[in-house]
């Protein structure tokens, strides 16, 4: 590997202060230390230190996103087969059918995502940060696989430029950059988000109304007269069938097996908070329940449990609550923010007709209000210290 | 009391020096560095080649005349070096094996106990030693006006690597419970002893003070730590803290009535010979070189004068400071590591989970180096520092309060009851590689011109 950084060495003065390419001196930056470890020695505070950067945290998160990942990229094969009814399609025919499929969307949203992070790393002559690397990874996981490329190509803009480097960049963001990039789409192409999206197919071939339903589609549109508990009752939406994941939705957010693997991974990591995903999940199942033993909605008939394994919300809860910079900081409000966001996801799916999914939402306006519940946390804080002096 | 820490983190350096002492090591020169004693506004009071004596007067504090610095042995002043803004940097005597001592009040060790507060105080500003005593908040030179509520004496070393208190007082055992009678009477509060759990005789045996164990990791073994558990500080409280090592070092002050010659430090870390890893008895501003030619291992490394959280690199060429107790040495890697985001990492030492070493049981300490292992980054993960952090303080709204230099905040969120080596472990831990020390001390400093 010696000759790899020879030759590092022998074109980093190239980017040095007044050299032709001083301007672009991010991106060597980021090729030198993505191949080596930095060569920064501590000068200032502590003399040692310890072996962790933030290159490792997010390539943790990444790696942590495999199991939803490769698990959508077979989903996303497997329906589009099953659709079009490829004969005697097995597990590598699905694979490279939803690689097809997802690798595009991933591959616009790193190259879109990327070019905004390098152009104002290069503008702010500061290091390209890696926190693109999770961004740019989470949104192509909750798009459906119809999405056009073209669309993941402006959400993605809108997330980084709007969501994040207008704040000041990674760390400053207010909102998570990949969620807000897919609510923009949602709102701003609400035909690519809601309908028959949920199956990739070829061309305008119309998939079938009742396979091309989430489950929580399926639940929220039920005919006059029939009810949550008839659609469970009958096997048209089954618990298992949802934890698995095996169904039309967005392309990493199916499988709650997947999900909780990637949990386990992030917690025994100690990366994401565990105070938030259990508050999350302690809110949305306390609610839920006040919901189905209370309720009249025709929504709020269906089982508790079956909110967690529904949806988004384990992806949500695990990979996009969990976000630190725009969840709340402090570990009262880690669990106000989380339990709050389980809540929320139980009011807007029971209560609100117009959507069948709330996590979304839910985890954007917690990410809002984020920084408020902080500032009670540290206030009272400060309150009882001074009681104390 | 006995108090256990759950947050915090031993780092586990290799090279703990052992508990042996090696005996003076002969210093031709000996050294005192001004700089050393902050806020001192200095009045030089020697000349190059100028004949003094051990203990004979070298500076003054212009704002604050009974203050001196002597000199630490009798010989030739041979040479003075001048800093920024004409500072005097350095005072350089060549030691005079014979000459004479200037010499101050003695007193028995029964005398002691009942000695007046005014004549030790006077006693320890007329030789400098006072200097030794320090006052929170601000961690600076005890204020011979203030009345602390209490003292603490700290005789922990949970940093690597810092002078085994325990080895020190057993050395001298009299001087020690000297230092602590002295102290008794510098407060009408307690004066509270802080072991450790594996503290010997001497310590534990340690009269007329109130005995505190502390157990588990760095900073466990912190002034600032022991100060919440025992006797927390309310905003106009004024503490005291001094190591134990220079109780020791005060108490033989007292009984020779004359400037101890010696000092007992200790010398350890992964580039220190193994067999050199120990604590040595050496003259008072004595000269390191000799010693580090001896004992240090060859190649680039990084000599440091205190421990490798809170301390300070020292040039080779240096002598021992007065405030100091300890020398660290470790390697200056500047190695870097093919693909370091990802690879197992069965080598790497890690707070964190995310490496293959945390996983598996360990079975010697690290060769930590001076690298950084990683560029500085935005502030992202929330909450990290807490896990190394005992004292009640949001570490993370601390540090935006002060980039923010809302003084009033961070006063708000507690920064007076800290000092900067509080967060060395922050510094070390974080993925950032934030300098989580310097931005405290900044603000502590910051506070400090504002006045409260």
């Amino acid at each position: 590997m010696k000759f790899i950084l020879k030759l590092q060495d022998s074109v980093r003065h190239l980017f040095k202060e007044g050299a032709p390419f001083h301007h672009v001196e991010p991106i060597f930056d980021a090729a030198d230390t993505f191949a080596f470890t930095p060569a920064e020695q501590t000068h200032r505070g502590a003399h040692v230190r310890d072996a962790i950067d933030i290159k490792r945290v997010m390539i943790t998160v990444i790696y942590a996103l495999m199991p939803c990942f490769l698990f959508g990229v077979w989903n996303a094969g497997y329906q589009y087969n099953m659709t079009h009814a490829v004969p005697d399609a097995r597990l590598v025919d699905h694979m490279l059918r939803g690689l097809i499929i997802v690798l595009p969307i991933v591959f616009v949203s790193y190259a879109v995502g990327g070019f905004w992070e390098v152009l104002f790393s290069c503008v702010r002559k500061h290091p390209i940060n890696e926190g693109l690397l999770v961004s740019g990874f989470l949104f192509p996981l909750i798009l459906p696989p119809t999405i056009p490329l073209w669309q993941v190509a402006v959400g993605i803009t809108f997330g980084i430029v709007i969501g994040k480097e207008i704040f000041g960049g990674t760390g400053m963001n207010v909102v998570n950059p990949a969620l807000l990039s897919r609510a923009f789409i949602f709102f701003a192409y609400a035909k690519s988000m809601t309908g028959n999206v949920w199956i990739a197919s070829k061309g305008d071939q119309v998939v079938d109304a009742v396979t091309g339903a989430t489950p929580l589609g399926v639940l929220s549109a039920m005919p006059e007269g029939a009810t949550a508990a008839d659609a469970i009752a009958s096997g048209q939406v089954s618990f298992m069938q949802a934890f698995l994941g095996v169904m039309p939705g967005s392309i990493g957010e199916t499988s709650a097996l997947a999900c909780l693997i990637g949990a386990v991974m992030l917690l025994l990591a100690g990366i994401a908070s565990w105070r938030i995903m259990l508050a999350c999940v302690i809110g949305l199942l306390s609610t839920a329940t006040l919901a189905h033993l209370f309720g009249s909605s025709p929504m709020s008939q269906i089982p508790p449990h079956y909110h967690l394994v529904m949806g988004g919300f384990a992806f949500g809860a695990v990979f996009m609550a969990t976000d630190p910079v725009s969840a709340a900081a402090t570990n009262a409000g880690k669990w106000i923010y989380g339990f709050l966001i389980g809540m929320l996801v139980i009011i807007v799916r029971v209560l609100n007709a117009g959507f069948p999914e709330g996590v979304m939402l839910s985890i954007l306006f917690m990410n809002l209000m984020a920084p408020l519940i902080d500032s009670f946390v540290v206030d009272h804080h400060v309150r009882r210290r001074r009681k104390r002096g | 009391m006995e108090f256990k820490i759950k947050q915090g983190f031993d780092v586990g350096l290799a090279g703990r020096p052992d508990t042996s002492v090696v005996d003076l090591i002969p210093s031709e020169t000996v050294a005192v560095y001004p700089l050393e004693f902050t806020g001192m506004k200095q009045r030089l009071l020697v000349a190059e080649g100028d004949i003094v004596k051990q203990g004979a007067v070298l500076m003054e504090n212009k704002a604050h005349q009974a203050f001196k610095l002597r000199a630490p042995a009798g010989g030739v002043v041979s040479s003075i070096t001048r800093g920024e803004r004409r500072f005097v940097e350095r005072i350089i005597i060549k030691v005079d094996v014979n000459a004479e001592a200037e010499t101050f009040t003695r007193y028995e060790p029964e005398a002691v106990k009942g000695l007046d507060r005014q004549a030790i105080i006077d006693q320890l500003i007329t030789t400098g030693y006072l200097s030794l005593i320090r006052q929170r908040p601000f961690s600076q030179m005890a204020d011979p006006e203030a009345h602390p509520k209490s003292i603490f004496v700290n005789a922990m070393n949970t940093a690597p690597f810092q002078a085994d208190a325990g080895v020190v007082a057993a050395s001298d055992p009299l001087a020690f419970q000297a230092g602590l009678d002295l102290m008794t009477r510098l407060t009408d509060g307690e004066v509270h002893l802080c072991v450790g759990n594996n503290a010997g005789d001497t310590l534990k045996g340690a009269q007329r003070v109130s005995l505190h164990t502390f157990s588990g990791p760095h900073p466990s073994g912190n002034n600032s730590v022991h100060i919440s558990r025992i006797d927390p500080m309310a905003p106009t409280d004024v503490v005291w803290t001094i190591k134990a090592v220079d109780v020791a070092s005060i108490g033989r002050l007292f009984l020779d009535g004359t400037l101890p010659v010696s000092r007992v430090i200790s010398l350890g870390g992964p580039s220190v010979k193994p067999e050199a890893r120990s604590h040595y008895r050496i003259r008072a501003g004595g000269d390191l070189a000799a010693l580090f030619d001896t004992s240090i291992e060859e190649g680039d490394v990084r000599i440091v004068g205190g421990d490798v959280l809170a301390g300070c690199e020292i040039p080779r060429e240096s002598h021992l400071g007065f405030h100091q107790s300890s020398v660290t040495v470790i390697p200056a890697t500047k190695e870097r590591y093919f693909l370091g985001w990802t690879m197992p990492g069965l080598t790497k030492m890690s707070f964190s989970r995310l490496f293959a070493s945390t996983w598996l049981p360990r079975k010697q300490d690290w060769n930590l180096g001076t690298s950084m292992h990683g560029e500085e980054r935005a502030l992202v993960l929330t909450g990290h520092y807490d896990k190394v952090m005992p004292l009640n303080i949001m570490v993370d709204y601390l540090i935006r309060a002060v980039l923010a230099t809302d003084t009033d905040e961070a006063i708000a969120l507690g920064i007076l009851e800290t000092d900067p080596e509080d967060f060395a472990l922050c510094d070390v831990i974080c993925p950032s590689k934030i300098e989580v020390q310097e931005i405290i001390s900044r603000g502590l400093r910051m506070i400090e011109e504002e006045g409260i």
